[in-house]
Parts: C-alpha cells; structure tokens; sequence
C-alpha cells in the first residue's frame, strides 16, 4: 500500500465550509473528503505501530471470531441480504434491559451522529459541542448547512459545563462526547446527570447526544451509562459503538438507546431492513460480542489501564503533560506541532492522532497500542521527542 | 425462524413474512441474490481479514481507497471518478439527496426498484412523477417519461430494470440524456446497473463510459447480485468527476466494512467467476423460462437473474407467494401496479429452480383448464 492514496482526495470535495470547519472544529477525519488536510492516508503494515485512530488493538476475540468463521462455512451466506436486524436489535435490547423500540442501529455510531444531526439541526438550530470533539457531528451539519457553535474546554482541557449549558440553549443538538475525543478527558456521572437535567429545564427541545464511544475504557469510579437518562427523557440519547472496546471498528456497527418517539425521527436516516441493512459479518459479530458477559470489556479495560498507566508516567517523566486519561488514547502536550511530531513518528513506522485545532501546535493524540506496541513507540518517542527534557528529572 | 423475521424500522419491532409449514425448508428465490453466494476469491479475502476486523477502513488492507482505485482501474477511469456506497443503496438515496428537492422531482418508470423513490417521497419529501413501462413488452418507456422530466432533480433508471427483468439500449438512453438535457440541462439521470453481468452483451452495454464523459449521469454498481455478495454491503457510482465529488460529499465516512472490501477486491481479480455465473443463471433461468413456458405462462425477455410472469390469468402474485409458501418456495414481493398479473421469481440454484418448477406446476396448473382461479 503506497503513501500517495491521498493525492486523490486533496482534489475532492473540499470546499470552503470543510477549511472554515477545520480551524474551528479541528476536522481532519481520515476519511475520503475530509482526510484532505490529513497528512497520510496508510494502511497499516506489518511491522508498523498504529496508534493513531483509536482502535482497540487485540480485536474482538475468539468468541466473536468464531462466530464470523462459523457464519461463513459453506460461504453462501454473504450471498444473502441478512435478515439479522431483528437478532442484533434484541441481543442489544436485552443487554440493557430495554424493549426493541429504544434500539435504533446504525452503519457505525457514524450513521447515528449523522441522523441526529440531520434531524435536529436546521438553519435556525444550531449544533453545540466542546472545541474540539470528535468532528462527525460538526462536519455534517456543516454539510447541510446548518450552523454550528463551538465552546471552549477549560485549563483542564475538561468539559465546562456551565459555558456548555449557556451556549446550548435554544440549540437543536448538543453533542456531549465523554469520554472526550481527542482530549481523553472525562465528566463524572452525576455532574453529567446534573447538565442534562438542567438541559431539559431550560431548553426541553434541544435533543442532547451523549456519545458513550469510550464508556468501556473508564476507570473513575463515578461512571454510569445515561442510557437510564435516556429512556426517561425523550430529549436525550446515548450512542454506543462496536469500533472501541469490542475491537470492530472495521465491521461497522453502532447504535443509539433512547426513548421510542425520539428514535422514530432518526429511523428514516438510518440503514433499514432488508436489502439495506447492515452487513452480515458485522452484525453477526456484535449479536455475538455483546452477548458476552462483563468480563470481556472488564478484561479490555483493565488491559487498556495498564498500557495507560505506563504510558501517562511515560510522558510525566519527561515533564510532558497528558490530560487526565479515561480513553484508549491519550492528548499530551509535547510542545511541539502535532504534525511534526507525526511526520517523525511514521518515518520510523509509528502512526500517531491527526491534528486537532486548535491544540495542534502543541498537542498530540496516541492512541494506546499493546504494552508490547507502546514500548515500540516509545522507544520512537524518545528519539522524536528527546530522551529527557530538562524539566523531567524532578 | 430467523428467515421469516425482520425488524420494522419504524418502531424497532419486528414484522413477520408469510411463514412456512413446520419442517419445510426455504428455497429463497424472492430477492434476485446469487444463490451461490461469492466465490472462493472472496471468501479467502474474507477469512484473512479476521485478524484486522479492529481496524478502520483506512487503516485496513486493502484500504476502502484501493476497492476505488481497483474500480476505476477496470472501468478505465479514475479514482475521483468513483465514491463507494454500503451497497447501491447509499448511492440511491446519496443521489436522491445531492440532486432532488421539494422543488425538483424525480422521475421513474413504473415498476421499477423501489427504493430511491421511495425515500424520495416519505424521507425527501420530493415529488416522484412516473411513467408506465410498455404494456406489451414491459421495457422501460423512455418517450414516456421524457414529458414528465422537465424540471427535474433526478431521473432514475434502472437497467436492467427491476422487476420487469428488461433491457434499455445505450443509445435510446443516450438519446433520451440527450433530450433531457436540451430542455433540462441541470437533471441528473442515475443509471442502475445492478444486474448488469447477467444482461446479454446484444442488448445491453453499459453506460459506464458515457457517464464518464457526461455530467449529471451516474451509473450506480453494486456486489449484491452477480458477484454475490448482497450480506457484504458494497456498491459505487461512477461517473464525471464534477458529478461524483458532489456525490462524495454525503459518502458517510468510513461506510464500508473491511471485509466487504477485501472481497470485493478479490473478485475483482476473478473476473472468471463471474462469467461461471452468468454462464449458470443464463441455464437455469432458460430452465425455468421454459418450464413456465410449458405451462402456458409467459415471461419478459429477462436479461437478469430473476424472470416476471404473467400469471394473471390464474392468480394475483400475493396468491402465488402464498401457494408456493405452502411448499417452502419464496417468491417476490407485489410490483404494483402490476401485482394482480405478474409475479417476479427470482433464480435460484438448477436444483431449487427444479423444486420450484414442481410447485409451480401444482399451484399454476389447475386454474389453467378452468382459467378462473382469478380473485379466490
């Protein structure tokens, strides 16, 4: 796979609105459009770290592989429009005690972000979400031509809930990624439950989205899913995605838990049954992943913390300052540009987060690889960055 | 149990198809897929992209761009000449949003694939103004339609055309673009190819270089029928690198899985087993033609691998599902308006097609000495 795969996009569809939005927003997606401001678009080879999207790096496991290699034995199978909706709809409502109804499934959390932003943004209703956050929200809206209202993170680089609650009245959607991405940081439960109960009183038709992308990879003890929340407030949902902890991100899957009528309004925008549905493999895999009991993301979890751990001493030892960790992946403030950083890192094959305005001159994101991939990086680290910087040896 | 069952977006509950007697065993010929399923290409493809299934299209092997570059390069194009769908369903409904609105409609034979009109209508809120197919032969009536394009965002053809199983030539549509654009120059006219392998090459060509050199036509592929792959969820449009960078715009980023990727480049290194398939289809479905034939059914000159039959004088096509039902053969949905004469049966294996022809001997037989088995 060639480095240049991307000469293509940087000729494709980028117009104004995707540069306005990437020196708001931090765009930088890896995607076809919107990779355009990307530096490379590789594919990982053997022998290369990636470390850059987010990805959990031991896959699904053997539970969930054995269930793709038993679905295609015979291998007629994939011939087929699945008919697995209905399987993968239950397996999620029974995994957390709801009623098929307040299951909407999506290609991806992507298709879910997209449809809430389709449905509840408009000219008038604006999208709000931190400075920066993951960018699919944000980049649609801006698509269809929708405003959109960034609000500032504090010194923390955690969520400000009050500046949130002010920016965000009167708004159509709020996305509320928490664990945040790219910055790791995290708002406990109750805080959390507080802002949307005060979102609710005072702006009952702006539909929250609480993206629970990394919910898997929390280790602080004040953590709750607002799935809850959600079912009782009909301006709520919670996303959720296959592509993190279950390690399938390449297979597609996401959904959204919320109450029935909300749901209802996104459905349309969304993969429907039938010769539309979602792909087989993919829905076999998360009917099979999430059937699995706790100790599979339990046993991810306390994995991810480990490789964490020792990667947030990693760079307070060099006197760089990571944000506060509740992801797989880490925002670390190595004072110098992301990009430099990056086009360093991939010349010794270690592919490290794009650029995330505007912390990109002095912020990287690295995603957590296997203890035995960090350790790769880090010894790339130490030659990117310096082997001791002088305000490490206190 | 699982094959009579599937959700009902609307509320997330599951509506049920007409179930089958206890014991009896499906044969689906109800949903043009390739009984066959992909070939041995696509499923190694398939079976080695188990250790990446955590990683992104773009950072998987293949990546999604080189299933684009891989297109182009079999079409004689270029990559920004082709965007990826999850099937050629994204595409539809993508082409549908990029060039419809309330104020530009959308034009379609009818009956036609359902789907992009459809999400036109009830999502879009797009007017959908459309013409009969031939009465005689079921084609595709181009003189009819074109009246009705005036105006329009988008004209959607489908060719061959499902469910009639018809072939349009490439130089009517290329008159008929022609003539669109004299009055309507902005109007977009998507061109649906999904059954294009099975077609015979004297009647159809594709308009793959045609779109390439013209804006606002977009041919639209997908894996779900000859390369069998309708579980996998791949397809693209293809066409004039203006018309498609407006398409790439709504691509939702990351849409295709990574093993659909990897079997969809794997089969397009086996160009073989496509012609094995059609070579296969082409004999059952001359079979099954037949069979009907013989018992004083006639069908459209089918270029795809389904037929449509006029079993109007026996039964509608809902009483003709619930017959064959009863002996665990699927067949096709209601085409309305055609659904009182037609049915639409798709091909399945020679030995399902076998199976299916008893059965429909035993269900279309007795009405034929009496011919009045018609509204029972």
């Amino acid at each position: 796979m060639t480095l240049s795969r991307r000469h293509f996009v940087q000729t494709v569809g980028i117009g104004a609105g995707a540069a306005l939005t990437s020196s708001i927003w931090g765009r930088g997606r890896e995607n076809a459009i919107w990779s355009a401001i990307e530096p490379d678009l590789q594919a990982v080879a053997p022998g290369v770290v990636c470390i850059a999207s987010n990805e959990n790096p031991v896959g699904p496991g053997p539970k969930v592989l054995g269930e793709l290699k038993a679905l295609m034995e015979g291998g007629k199978k994939p011939g087929r429009y699945s008919n697995q909706v209905g399987d993968l709809t239950d397996a999620i409502a029974k995994h957390f005690n709801v009623k098929g109804e307040n299951v909407l499934l999506g290609e991806g959390s992507t298709e879910i972000l997209r449809a809430a932003t389709q449905v509840f943004t408009s000219k008038t209703k604006a999208l709000v979400g931190t400075i920066p956050t993951y960018e699919e929200c944000a980049g649609y809206a801006e698509l269809i031509g929708n405003p959109v209202k960034g609000v500032k993170l504090n010194g923390d680089l955690k969520m400000d809930l009050d500046l949130m609650l002010a920016q965000a009245k009167g708004a159509g959607l709020v996305f509320y990624c928490n664990p945040n991405n790219p910055v790791s940081t995290y708002v406990g439960a109750k805080a959390t439950r507080d802002f949307l109960t005060k979102m609710t009183q005072q702006s009952p038709e702006t539909l929250i989205l609480v993206d629970e992308a990394y919910f898997d990879y929390v280790t602080d003890p004040d953590h709750e899913t607002h799935v809850p929340f959600a079912l009782e407030h009909p301006n709520v949902i919670v996303a959720r995605t296959f592509s993190k902890a279950y390690g399938m991100a390449g297979l597609r899957q996401g959904y959204a838990i919320g109450n029935a009528e909300t749901l209802k309004k996104l459905r349309p925008w969304c993969a429907p049954s039938g010769t539309g549905s979602l792909n087989l493999f993919g829905m076999a895999a998360a009917t099979a992943a999430i059937g699995q009991d706790a100790s599979f993301t339990a046993n991810e979890r306390a994995r991810n913390k480990e490789v964490r751990d020792m990667m947030m001493k990693y760079f307070k030892d060099k006197g760089m300052k990571p944000a506060d960790c509740q992801a797989n992946f880490m925002f670390v403030d190595i004072g110098t540009p992301a990009k430099e950083f990056r086009d360093a890192c991939r010349a010794k094959n270690v592919l490290v987060g794009r650029d995330f305005p505007p912390y990109e001159k002095t912020h990287a994101r690295i995603s957590l690889g296997t203890m035995e991939e960090m350790q790769k990086a880090i010894k790339v680290f130490d030659q990117v960055l310096g082997k001791k910087t002088t305000t490490a040896a206190a | 149990m699982a094959e009579a069952m599937q959700q009902n977006r609307n509320g997330g509950g599951r509506m049920t198809r007409p179930n089958l007697p206890p014991g009896v065993e499906a044969i689906r010929i109800s949903s043009n897929e390739n009984p066959l399923g992909p070939g041995k290409a696509a499923i190694d493809a398939i079976l080695g992209k188990f250790p990446e299934a955590n990683r992104y299209p773009f950072n998987s092997t293949p990546l999604d761009a080189d299933l684009e570059i891989l297109i182009a390069k079999v079409n004689t194009a270029k990559r920004e000449n082709v965007v990826l769908g999850v099937g050629s369903q994204e595409i539809l409904k993508n082409t549908a949003r990029v060039f419809t609105s309330p104020t530009k409609h959308l034009v379609i034979p009818s009956p036609t694939y359902g789907d992009p009109a459809g999400f036109a209508q009830n999502v879009l809120k797009v007017t959908v103004k459309s013409a009969p197919v031939d009465p005689k032969t079921l084609k595709t009536n181009l003189d009819a339609l074109l009246p009705l394009t005036k105006g329009a965002g988008l004209v959607y053809l489908c060719n061959p055309n499902n469910p009639t199983a018809t072939v349009t030539g490439l130089d009517d549509i290329k008159k008929f673009v022609a003539e669109v654009h004299k009055t309507s120059p902005t109007t977009a006219i998507l061109l649906d190819e999904a059954y294009n392998d099975y077609a015979d090459p004297a009647q159809f060509q594709t308009a793959i270089p045609f779109a390439l050199a013209t804006p606002n036509v977009i041919v639209a592929r997908t894996f779900s029928k000859a390369y069998g792959m309708a579980g996998v969820r791949i397809g693209y449009a293809i066409g004039h690198v203006d018309t498609i960078r407006k398409m790439a715009r709504y691509r939702m980023p990351y849409n295709v899985n990574t093993f659909g990727v990897a079997a969809a480049v794997a089969s397009l290194k086996d160009p073989q087993h496509i012609k094995e398939e059609v070579a296969r289809n082409k004999q059952v479905r001359d079979f099954t033609l037949k069979a009907l034939k013989d018992l004083g059914y006639d069908s459209t000159d089918s270029q795809t691998n389904f037929i449509f039959t006029d079993i109007g004088r026996t039964m509608t096509a809902a009483q003709f599902r619930e017959a064959c039902a009863k002996d665990g053969i699927m067949v096709g949905r209601d085409f309305p308006p055609l659904e009182k004469q037609w049915a639409r049966i798709s091909i399945g294996t020679m030995d399902e097609m076998q199976k299916a022809t008893e059965t429909f001997r035993k269900v279309l037989r007795p009405a034929m000495t009496t011919a009045s088995g018609k509204g029972q």
